[in-house]
């Protein structure tokens, strides 16, 4: 059965660096496999954890993404999208899902090498590991709502502490 | 069939996992994704435009039978296929179909979004319809032009992309350009060439100028300049011409000898403070004004190399390029011979890419552990311009000249290093990896010890030589002009090499991505005086084009807060690194006075690293919203109608 499986990868390219590096790859008629869906995102920073496992949730079985790095124009928001890409590896790496099917990556407006490399990688690990267990992720992505809302207070309570202290 | 199985067991677990979410009506080959049943976006229309591009993506996509599939998906009424949907007749179908047809959304799939987006965003625009219902969808760079040999491959990969942007559109929003009041006036920093141009191309457009400059001088760095290539003109009279025409002009406002210490708000609205750069000898007080647009010309700092580096400040003729320049600038006309330190020079050696070009293992990093391995791509010329003068003005001099490459590029230049050859200057290249090394030699004549550079040559095979010389100049190229506070406080990205960071190094050059910001100049990278001014000319322009309008008009991609979902616990304010574009404001609801996060949509960049963190999803990001995504991700991995699992194969019956 796995010789069948044609695994979903999904590529967060942000609009300033991996998006037009993608284009690029296409315009020097470079050749990489259709199941390779990019979605342009200002900085993938906005996305919470519950989005990633969502993917997965949907049947998508791999995700790149494909971050500017250092060149990120957003102050502070590369950083910011690494800690996060970090506490959901960790977390996916307890909880049974397999973290070669996420990866942070920067890549370039002319990086058409590190993208095709990028996508190979990808696609090498998920023939290998197979389509992803998507009711494991849906499980995983209600925790994470859950989580997310649990630290949540009551509307009221902020005003109340600061009048307190 | 073999993997039916397989995609049967998927089927089930789509449906135990969104239960009454997946509705799925095989009979009819209605192919809703997940969640719109009840959705009213199921009222919509939209129309789906699918471009030939000419062949170019025709010959890989089946274009037809995209069209046939994704007419089944809910809402889409219309989906056309044209040969160029760009084109006026192209464009014409669209504006016809949302008239005739009442379209309120649209998808075109042709190109990259950056060559046509705006063309399309207007075209439904002037339909009546609001440009931010239109999505595009690439299936040219990232599909026909990527798949060619996998055509059924590429064919499914627009449908599915297709049916994202289909589900893009269901939560999409009308949204407005977002409007602020314009100060039509412009913030210079930096009294350099770079500064001086924008400033005196700003005022003849009639619009004032704040010119700062640190140094009690305008001029900057050509102030310590000879003569300037490719014209040979002096650097002096190229300063004192513009500087006149600063001084002179009305509309601007020059400040030397001051700096800017703070600068906050946003395009069109900056307001910024000047104080004295040597406050102990001024009592002026700090200066606040208010600006539309700042031009950073702030400029570089030239390399100084570190103690001991080819024997800089361990041997007194080792000198870099600016100080060299300096001494030729200072031989008086009748000077027979050139000396330096009461030492007599016969001959030179010129090393390049002190400073630049630098390779990790090689080079030592600077203090603040950074290589500069960028080229700083004037040295070259400017070294072999110094080394013919030397050849002329001195002809019994010998110089030697030590590259790895001579980068003497653009128009005029090439003829430095042909009339160098010419004039006797002598050539050694280096590989980067092993550069050449200077060392005393015990020598009789010479006073403060000669010296010599050893170097393996690759123009004769590798050999190892040595060359004595009396003095050494070392090719010091740019750094980063020191300017952190102003990077921290205006939050503009630097590259890799430190240098300001455009937006896109080809279609915005001159722009960051703070908006009514600009860049002049070597603040940048290294740029030769043309490109300087080339640069300072572009950024003045911009700036120019911007202060036409009475608004400023800033796309509508910011963060906004969903009043009614917020309940004040401000995770989205920690989160945000632009100050005063996300705050905590106290605000009454029902009765009570209670804390909301509110977004100010001119100082907001849209990064939407608030976005993540709200246990609401209170916040998010207009135009980018996260349901949005959601609805893409559906679109994409949903099962096509009709399709063969094995080869992704799309029948239509």
């Amino acid at each position: 059965m796995t010789d069948l499986f044609v695994p979903k990868i999904l590529v967060l390219a942000t609009e300033k660096c991996a998006y037009p590096g993608a284009d690029a790859v296409g315009k020097a008629h470079q050749e990489y496999p259709s199941n390779v869906y990019i979605l342009r995102v200002p900085s993938p920073v906005l996305f919470p954890e519950d989005f990633y496992l969502g993917c997965y949730g949907k049947g998508i079985d791999g995700i790149l993404i494909a971050a500017c790095g250092s060149d990120c124009p957003y102050h502070g928001a590369y950083d910011r999208l690494a800690a996060r890409i970090d506490k959901l590896t960790s977390r996916m790496n307890a909880s049974g899902l397999d973290i070669e099917r996420i990866r942070l990556t920067a890549i370039c407006t002319v990086c058409i090498k590190a993208f095709l490399k990028e996508i190979a990688l990808m696609s090498d690990n998920l023939y290998r590991l197979g389509p992803v267990n998507r009711m494991l992720a849906e499980q995983l992505r209600s925790e994470s709502v859950e989580r997310l809302q649990a630290s949540s207070c009551a509307p009221r309570l902020v005003p109340a502490l600061q009048g307190g202290l | 069939m073999r993997n039916n199985d397989r995609f049967g067991e998927r089927s089930h677990i789509d449906d135990e996992l969104s239960g009454s979410d997946v509705e799925r009506d095989e009979e009819e080959q209605v192919w809703l994704p997940t969640g719109q049943s009840a959705d009213p976006a199921q009222s919509l229309r939209i129309g789906v435009y699918i471009c030939r591009c000419g062949g170019n993506i025709s010959d890989v996509v089946d274009v037809e039978r995209v069209a046939d599939t994704v007419r089944l998906i809910p809402g889409v009424t219309t989906a056309k296929v044209h040969t160029f949907v760009c084109s006026d007749p192209g464009q014409h179908m669209i504006s016809n179909d949302i008239l005739e047809e009442n379209l309120d959304r649209v998808v075109v799939a042709s190109c990259t979004p950056f060559l046509h987006e705006q063309t399309f965003r207007g075209a439904v625009a002037r339909s009546g319809m609001n440009p931010y219902l239109y999505e595009h969808v690439n299936i040219r760079e990232q599909a026909s032009w990527a798949h060619k040999h996998d055509p059924e491959g590429a064919t499914a990969k627009a449908i599915r992309m297709i049916a994202g942007a289909v589900g893009k559109l269901r939560y999409a929003q009308p949204l407005e350009q977002i409007k602020l009041p314009n100060h039509r006036r412009a913030l210079v920093i930096g009294g350099g060439i770079a500064g001086m141009k924008a400033a005196t191309d700003l005022a003849a457009r009639g619009i004032k100028v704040l010119l700062v400059e640190t140094e009690q001088k305008l001029g900057g760095r050509l102030n310590y300049l000879g003569r300037v290539y490719p014209s040979e003109s002096a650097a002096a009279e190229l300063v004192t011409e513009l500087a006149q025409r600063v001084q002179q002009d009305p509309n601007i406002e020059v400040l030397l000898g001051w700096k800017i210490t703070a600068v906050s708000g946003f395009i069109g609205n900056f307001k910024v403070m000047a104080e004295p750069v040597d406050a102990s000898t001024s009592s002026l007080p700090g200066v606040h004004a208010t600006v539309g647009a700042i031009i950073m010309a702030t400029g570089f700092r030239p390399y100084v190399p570190r103690d001991g580096e080819f024997l800089y400040r361990s041997e007194p003729c080792v000198v870099t390029l600016p100080e060299f320049v300096q001494l030729m600038r200072n031989v008086s006309p009748d000077a027979k011979t050139l000396a330096y330190k009461q030492q007599k020079i016969r001959n030179i050696g010129f090393l390049h890419c002190v400073g630049s070009r630098q390779l990790d293992g090689v080079h030592e990093p600077g203090p603040d552990g950074r290589l500069n391995t960028y080229c700083s791509r004037t040295c070259c010329t400017a070294i072999l311009q110094q080394a013919l003068a030397v050849r002329k003005r001195f002809p019994q001099i010998g110089v030697f000249d030590f590259h790895q490459d001579i980068r003497t590029y653009g128009r005029g230049q090439e003829n430095y290093y042909t009339d160098a050859s010419r004039a006797g200057v002598v050539f050694f290249r280096y590989n980067g990896e092993e550069p050449p090394t200077v060392q005393v030699t015990p020598s009789s004549r010479a006073k403060n010890g000669a010296l010599s550079v050893v170097v393996k040559d690759a123009l004769t095979w590798g050999r190892e030589l040595e060359v004595d010389v009396d003095m050494v100049v070392l090719g010091t190229g740019m750094m980063p002009g020191q300017i952190e506070d102003l990077i921290e406080q205006m939050k503009l990205a630097t590259g890799d090499d430190g240098f300001l960071q455009e937006v896109h190094p080809k279609l915005r050059p001159v722009e960051v991505a703070v908006n009514g910001v600009l860049l002049a100049g070597t603040a940048q990278g290294p740029m030769n005086i043309s490109e300087t001014l080339a640069a300072a000319g572009a950024a003045a322009v911009k700036a120019a084009a911007m202060f036409a309008r009475e608004d400023v008009e800033l796309n509508p991609y910011v963060a906004e807060v969903d009043q009614s979902l917020c309940c004040g616990e401000a995770e989205c304010v920690t989160q945000c690194a632009y100050e005063g574009a996300l705050k905590m404001v106290e605000m009454e609801v029902d009765g009570e006075l209670v804390q909301r996060a509110q977004v100010n949509a001119g100082l907001c960049v849209g990064c939407g690293a608030c976005v993540a963190v709200c246990p609401h999803r209170a916040i998010d990001l207009n135009g980018w919203r996260l349901d949005q995504f959601e609805a893409m991700v559906e679109g994409i991995a949903a099962d096509i109608p009709g399709r063969s699992c094995e080869s992704e194969l799309v029948t239509i019956h």
